[in-house]
This record gives C-alpha cells, sequence and structure tokens, in this order.
C-alpha cells in the first residue's frame, strides 16, 4: 500500500527521507560497484526494474473478491539483493507517482522506506534463511514473498500511526492493522503463490539467470533437475 | 493503455515549450504549500487553480484528466470517512446508532484537513506528470546531483516499461483467448507463466540492447539533450509573488477549521 501524497505532515516526511536516503545511497554504491565490474549489467537491471513495474501493474484475482496487484518486492530482494532492490524500488515509486497516481512524491521517503528497504530486506533475510537450513527453494521464496509483504504492511502501518498517533500510538496502530488485516493476509499468500509459481518457471526454463544471480548454485539446480 | 496516454499528454500539451525548472520549481513549492497548511483553505485553492491551469492553459482534455483524478479522490474521500468515525474524540458531531460509531468534530476536521491536504499535494503532481515528458525530468535531476547511473538505468527503464506492458498485454489477449483466465487455479497458472516468461524475455531484451549499444559505441553513458528555453524575470516574479501569497494565506488560515 502506498502512503498517498499529501497523506503525512511535513515533519514526517523529511523524517523518513532521512531515514531512507543513507540506505539507497549504499545501494547506488552497490550498483557502481556490480557496474564497474560487469558493464553488460546495467541494461539488466533497467530492464529488471522495469519488470518490477510491470509486475505491479498486473491486476491479481485474490480471495476477498478485491482486485489488488503483487508488490515485487520479494522476487526482486531474493534475485538482486537487498541494497540493488532498494534503489530500483525508488526508481519504480518514482514511476508510480507520476504515471499511475501511486504514491506521491513528498511521501516518497517513506515509501521507500516500507517497499524499498523493509520488504525486501526482510524477504531477503528469509529466503537466504530458509536455503540454509535446507528447505527447498520454493518454500523459501513463498515465505519471502509473504514476510516480505507483511512486513511491507506492518511497516507502512507504524508510520501511519506514528504520524497520526490519536489517541495514542498504540491505538492508533492496531486500528490501521486491524483495517490492513482484512485484506493482506489473504493477499501476501496469494503473492506468495504467484511468486512461487514465477520463480519455478523461471528455474524450468532459464537456471542459468538464476545461476549468474548467484540466486541458486549449481548444486540446486542438478537437484532440480533430478526431481 | 492508460499510463500509454500520460506519456503522450506530457509529449503533446500546451505548456511542453516552457521552461523545465520553472514547471518543477513551481509544481514542488505550491506542493510544499499544500503540505505545510494546518488548515483546509490553502490546498483546496491550490487543488481549484492547479487542475484550472490543467484544464485550461496546457489543454489536457477534461475527461481525461477528471479519470486520472479518481484515484486519489476515491482514496482521500475513504481516508475522510475512516477519519472521521475513528480518529475524534471530543464533541460527538453525529451520532450512528448502530455499532455505537459516532463521527466527532475533531475526527471529522482532522479528516477533511488529510483529503484536502491529499487533493492539493496530487495536483501539483498531476502538473507535472502531465505537462513534462519524464526524459526531461532526468535532465533537472541530473542537476540535483543524483549519480548519473541511476539517471541512466530510471531512463532505460522508463523506455522498457512501455516496451513490457505491450508485450504483456499481447501475451494476456492471447491466453484469455486460450479460457487462460476461465477458473481462479488456472488465472494464477496463466498469470505466473505469463510474469516468469515476461521475466526471461526482459532478460534477453536487455542483453540484446547491451550488444546494440556497445557495437554503437556505448562507453557507459548516455548524453541527454538539454536544451531550455529562458524563464524570464517577469515570469520568476509572478511566481514568486505567487508562493508569497501562498504562505501569506497558510499563516492567516492557520486555525480555521470547517466545523
Amino acid at each position: 500500500m502506498h502512503i498517498m501524497e499529501g497523506f503525512l505532515p511535513w515533519q514526517w516526511c523529511l523524517f523518513w527521507y532521512m531515514v531512507a536516503i543513507p540506505v539507497v545511497a549504499y545501494g547506488v554504491i552497490q550498483i557502481k560497484k556490480i557496474t564497474n565490474e560487469h558493464p553488460e549489467s546495467k541494461p539488466l537491471l533497467a530492464v529488471s526494474g522495469a519488470f518490477v513495474f510491470v509486475l505491479s501493474s498486473l491486476k491479481l484475482p485474490s480471495v476477498t473478491g478485491s482486485c489488488s496487484h503483487p508488490t515485487g518486492n520479494g522476487l526482486g530482494a531474493v534475485l538482486f539483493g537487498p541494497a540493488v532492490a532498494s534503489v530500483l524500488g525508488a526508481i519504480v515509486l518514482v514511476f508510480q507517482a507520476l504515471l499511475l497516481a501511486h504514491g506521491g512524491l513528498t511521501t516518497l521517503g517513506a515509501n521507500i522506506f516500507s517497499m524499498g528497504i523493509v520488504g525486501p530486506l526482510a524477504a531477503w533475510l528469509i529466503y537466504k534463511g530458509v536455503i540454509r537450513v535446507g528447505w527447498s527453494s520454493s518454500m523459501g521464496i513463498f515465505l519471502a514473498a509473504v514476510a516480505g509483504n507483511w512486513l511491507t504492511y506492518v511497516t507502512t502501518a507504524t508510520q501511519l500511526s506514528l504520524a497520526f498517533p490519536l489517541p495514542t500510538f498504540g491505538e492508533a496502530f492496531v486500528k490501521f492493522m486491524l483495517i490492513f488485516a482484512y485484506t493482506q493476509i489473504p493477499l501476501a499468500i496469494a503473492e506468495g503463490l504467484l511468486t512461487v509459481v514465477i520463480f519455478d518457471y523461471i528455474l524450468k526454463l532459464r537456471p542459468d539467470i538464476l545461476e549468474k544471480l548467484k540466486v541458486i548454485t549449481p548444486q540446486d539446480k542438478n537437484l532440480e533437475e533430478a526431481v | 493503455m492508460f499510463e500509454n496516454t500520460v506519456d503522450n499528454y506530457a509529449h503533446h500539451n500546451n505548456l511542453k515549450g516552457a521552461n523545465i525548472y520553472f514547471k518543477v520549481l513551481f509544481a514542488i513549492l505550491t506542493m510544499f504549500m499544500s503540505l505545510i497548511s494546518t488548515s483546509p483553505i490553502i490546498p483546496i485553492i491550490i487543488a481549484v487553480l492547479m487542475s484550472f491551469l490543467i484544464i485550461f492553459k496546457a489543454k489536457i482534455p477534461w475527461k481525461f484528466y477528471l479519470k486520472f483524478l479518481t484515484i486519489p479522490f476515491i482514496f482521500g474521500f475513504l481516508t475522510f470517512i475512516f477519519m472521521a468515525f475513528f480518529f475524534g474524540f471530543g464533541t460527538p458531531l453525529w451520532e450512528l446508532n448502530i455499532f455505537s460509531l459516532t463521527v466527532t468534530i475533531d475526527g471529522f476536521n482532522l479528516g477533511f484537513l488529510v483529503f484536502s491536504r491529499i487533493m492539493g499535494g496530487f495536483t501539483c503532481m498531476a502538473f507535472l506528470s502531465l505537462t513534462t515528458p519524464m526524459t526531461e525530468l532526468f535532465s533537472v535531476l541530473e542537476t540535483f546531483k543524483i549519480p548519473k547511473i541511476v539517471l541512466e538505468i530510471a531512463m532505460m527503464m522508463y523506455r522498457y516499461i512501455f516496451v513490457f506492458l505491450g508485450e504483456g498485454i499481447n501475451m494476456y489477449h492471447a491466453q484469455q483467448t486460450r479460457l487462460g483466465y476461465h477458473s481462479f487455479k488456472s488465472s494464477y497458472k496463466s498469470m505466473g507463466i505469463l510474469a516468469s516468461n515476461l521475466f526471461i524475455r526482459t532478460w534477453i531484451k536487455g542483453e540484446n540492447a547491451y550488444l546494440a549499444m556497445e557495437s554503437r559505441c556505448y562507453n557507459g553513458s548516455l548524453h541527454i539533450n538539454n536544451y531550455q528555453n529562458k524563464i524570464g524575470t517577469k515570469n520568476l516574479f509572478i511566481l514568486f509573488s505567487f508562493e508569497a501569497l501562498l504562505l501569506a494565506g497558510v499563516y492567516l488560515s492557520g486555525n480555521f477549521t470547517l466545523i
């Protein structure tokens, strides 16, 4: 969920910008490093960002009867790592604000923090954790996408209740969470399932891409072929 | 597609020739005024003025503009209702006899303030996105010391978004004619196939684009043509007096509430 333009008081807009900028700057440094080593990765990063944007504009049938879209941030984080995902996420958010009227420019910092930093970071950590425990990569990607989605919403609810702590932070937080929970619990699971389907197809058709991105090791590929 | 037309209008409107820095400065400053206002008056004035500029000065068809405004309007309105019911603890204004829901005065005022700020800020953003092509916006960002690599990636991304939207829509229609979305389960399967294929195609396109660029002497940076018309002292004067007027309005209407 994007925080709409003009929703947050200016003090909070500023605060979230201050929080988000260092992380994005770190991501930019990482991207610079990658593109200096492999110049061919620059167009690849661009097309991947475009892919995230297109993914987020696809409508997904959901259980609640409403239509929502996958955020794609779980997949992006698992494929490219959280630092790069945060930069791609930031650019995608600017485009979403200007082209689709989702989100806004003054609330961009807050949106980057929830959707470009917390969500991808959680997704990436969980994916790595699950792989280390030794579960399958499908399970990992499912949990990563679900957790990435939920944590994004928890962060958004936190940001909103910090901005409008009426009467107290805790009570406002419960209210925002209740409203989000109705749609987000099923939606996150739906996104998780969809991400697994996408990931499995990529693994089946072009495992070399995933290997190049170091998402899976050659060993995983052999396992997959054996199955 | 909807996105296509926003881009289309950004390239074909009456304010396209105006200096880009002037437009950005105008939109951002006005957005800021709407943001710092503590009463709903100034944001609403801004929303009306901006809509007027967009429809009559930039000559964007009003039907299209209203359609563009519906998303923020619906969202803002829902926020207004939500806040009116749940975010007030003062005197009740109106009591709903089911579920003991009440609208309170302070909740109503807060909701209306947020609603007006959303509309004020959003119209400023709409002004920017409907009158300036994205590639020109990037050249402005370059003067703000945004790293070049980010802008380049953003610019290429912008190009590919339209390529993939077209491709995605084609694939979607192809799947639809083969009953790919007739049931819940098949929708998931089809959507997954579509997205993963899109990713693989994206990847191939990216590799090909790099090869094509490299064979045309791409050395890691793109150059943007950045020619701009002059702003003119008169326009600058009008801009700053307008913003000063808004600021004074923000100050004077500080404690005003609707009820």
